[in-house]
């Protein structure tokens, strides 16, 4: 069938019999099932983003009602601190300090050794970090206790989101680390063993000579968490449930919480929508920042 | 040494919860006590807690459907992006680029953009609540990274391989499950770890997608676990539930360490 559409004389004709003639029959499967199961509900929750639906009857076209709506919604406007909080707090924390560990560990003898520690919490997956968390932070919980404080580390804003965020950098420390000192490793000796020769040390070692080398992996790894703190939900969803009341909300737990919990399937589309946008925009900002920068 | 100084000091501040987690996870859960948390119990209850947990939230049914989803899905989702790749890059599919492109940008999409309309059409399909249904969804979200990696790895392969075979008379398909799959061998492993890392540890569409305690994933089944000290089941028993799930990615990530990192490398031709 392919064939019959090619030019007159085209190179398809010609190898037709050497490509096989069912080549279609072998991209259908992933065609079929990325366009049914991701591109197909994407679009229609573009389209459920401007209707009132309750999952009952037929959705009811209202505009842009959702979109006015969210502008005026406390609840959204908490939302988007505390994401705006993740963002930041995941740009710095598991990324900076990864650097830090990464660039005091890497060329040390037993360096494997001074970082297992921050190795170790990688281990824990999913809600099992929030789940063995919850009983360190929460109010009769651990911390308190051995401590002998009385903080409500889950229950006041922001310092839920801000504890969260720490639990966060726990688990996310060994990983950043690790990336850091595989690209330690990799970058050439020449520039670092002449600048030493030439008197450079320290901090200035570091900073003419190692972190311009270090700029193209450092720019994934912030990259990789400007995305993943956008996306915010699990640990949030499990320790705290965005609560209480809404404090600890990130837009992914709005999401959520919008749609399933409030059977507000539009006013829940339009929070997606929203959430794709603000993600789509920072990443492409980011990314042109990072070209802009490297041209 | 200020280095390893600031090293040791940032690592005990790490290892502090770390320990925190292992002894309250090996302690009888009738002893836990919050504010003598720190003290070793000498015991080893890590499996009786997790026996318990295990009973009282049915974990065993939750652990089957995550196993099955998180090895049938990455499974097929690898074999179905490979032989998309095979099309596009061996094949010479007509418009392969625009093939590729299909299928890749499936990545883009954030989960919230897809939880609504699969929870309605999964009602409405009966797949709601239905393994069939997380297969099917974990499968397709398998694809797109399947498909990047496998085009990558095919475009490195000599095309006279495929020229010889055809040659010799084989058909299109014999030569991608006896040459180019073997071939691929090493990149289809990283790409099915990546995936089972991410179907395993998924909470987000077990919570959406399903009700019963032998479809939904365990994460999701975890995440419902409330261990506080005042209400649900006892603390250690949390803690071991949390470790021991955690496990397999580990020990697959462990496991398959070496020809994980192999596999990427040639990926990234």
């Amino acid at each position: 069938m392919t064939v019959a559409t090619t030019k007159p004389g085209g190179v398809s004709r010609r190898r037709a019999p050497l490509l096989g003639t069912f080549r279609h029959g072998y991209v259908a499967p992933a065609a079929l099932l990325v366009a049914g199961l991701l591109y197909a509900p994407f679009l229609w929750t573009v389209y459920l983003s401007f209707t009132s639906y309750d999952g009952l009857g037929d959705p009811e076209w209202t505009g842009l009602a959702n979109f006015g709506r969210l502008l005026e919604d406390p609840a959204l406007l908490t939302s988007l601190r505390n994401t705006l909080i993740w963002v930041a707090g995941t740009m710095l924390l598991p990324v900076g300090l990864g650097l830090l560990i990464a660039v005091l560990s890497y060329d040390l003898k037993h360096g494997v050794w001074y970082r297992l520690p921050f190795m170790l919490p990688y281990a824990l997956s999913g809600a099992g970090l929030a789940l063995v968390w919850s009983p360190i932070l929460s109010h009769g919980g651990m911390v308190n206790l051995l401590f002998g404080v009385d903080t409500a580390f889950l229950q006041e804003e922001p310092t839920n989101t801000l504890a969260l965020l720490l639990v966060w950098t726990w688990q996310q420390l060994g990983v950043n680390t690790l990336l850091f000192v595989v690209g330690l490793q990799s970058i050439p000796k020449a520039p670092i063993e002449a600048a030493r020769i030439d008197g450079a040390s320290g901090w200035q070692l570091f900073r003419r000579v190692i972190w311009p080398l270090m700029a193209p992996l450092t720019a994934v790894v912030v990259g990789l968490a400007l995305v993943a703190g956008l996306k915010t939900f699990d640990i949030v969803w499990v320790m705290t449930q965005g609560g209480p009341g809404r404090n600890s909300e990130t837009l992914a737990v709005t999401m959520y919480r919008d749609t399933f919990v409030a059977s507000e399937y539009g006013y829940g589309s339009a929070v997606a929508v929203m959430l794709t946008v603000v993600t789509g925009l920072a990443s492409y900002l980011y990314l042109r920042r990072q070209v802009g920068g490297t041209s | 040494m200020i280095r390893r100084a600031v090293l040791i000091v940032l690592g005990l501040v790490w290892l502090g919860p770390t320990y925190l987690l292992l002894i309250n996870a090996f302690r009888p859960a009738e002893s836990y006590d919050a504010g003598r948390a720190w003290i070793p119990s000498g015991d080893f209850a890590l499996l009786d807690n997790f026996a318990r947990a295990w009973e009282s939230a049915n974990l065993g049914d939750s652990l089957a459907s995550t196993a099955l989803y998180s090895i049938v899905s990455p499974a097929a989702g690898v074999l179905i992006g490979a032989l998309a790749g095979y099309a596009i890059v061996v094949l010479r599919l007509r418009y392969g680029f625009w093939w590729f492109l299909l299928i890749f940008g499936g990545t883009i999409f954030p989960s919230q953009m897809l939880l609504v309309p699969l929870f309605i059409g999964y009602s409405e399909a009966g797949l709601y609540d239905d393994r069939l249904g997380m297969i099917l969804l974990y499968t397709a979200i398998s694809v797109p990274l399947s498909a990047f990696v496998l085009r990558n790895f095919f475009t490195g392969v000599a095309f006279s391989i495929f020229e010889a075979a055809r040659m010799d008379g084989a058909s299109t398909g014999h030569i991608f499950l006896r040459i180019y799959l073997p071939l691929a061998s090493s990149a289809l492993t990283a790409v099915f770890i990546l995936n089972f890392t991410f179907i395993w540890n998924d909470l987000l569409f077990g919570l959406t997608l399903t009700q019963t305690s032998t479809v939904r994933p365990i994460m999701t089944t975890l995440a419902g676990l409330q261990t506080d000290v005042y209400a649900g089941i006892p603390v250690p028993v949390g803690l071991a539930a949390g470790l021991v799930v955690s496990l397999p990615t580990v020990v697959v990530f462990l496991a398959t360490q070496r020809l994980f990192a192999r596999g990427l490398a040639l990926g990234q031709v």
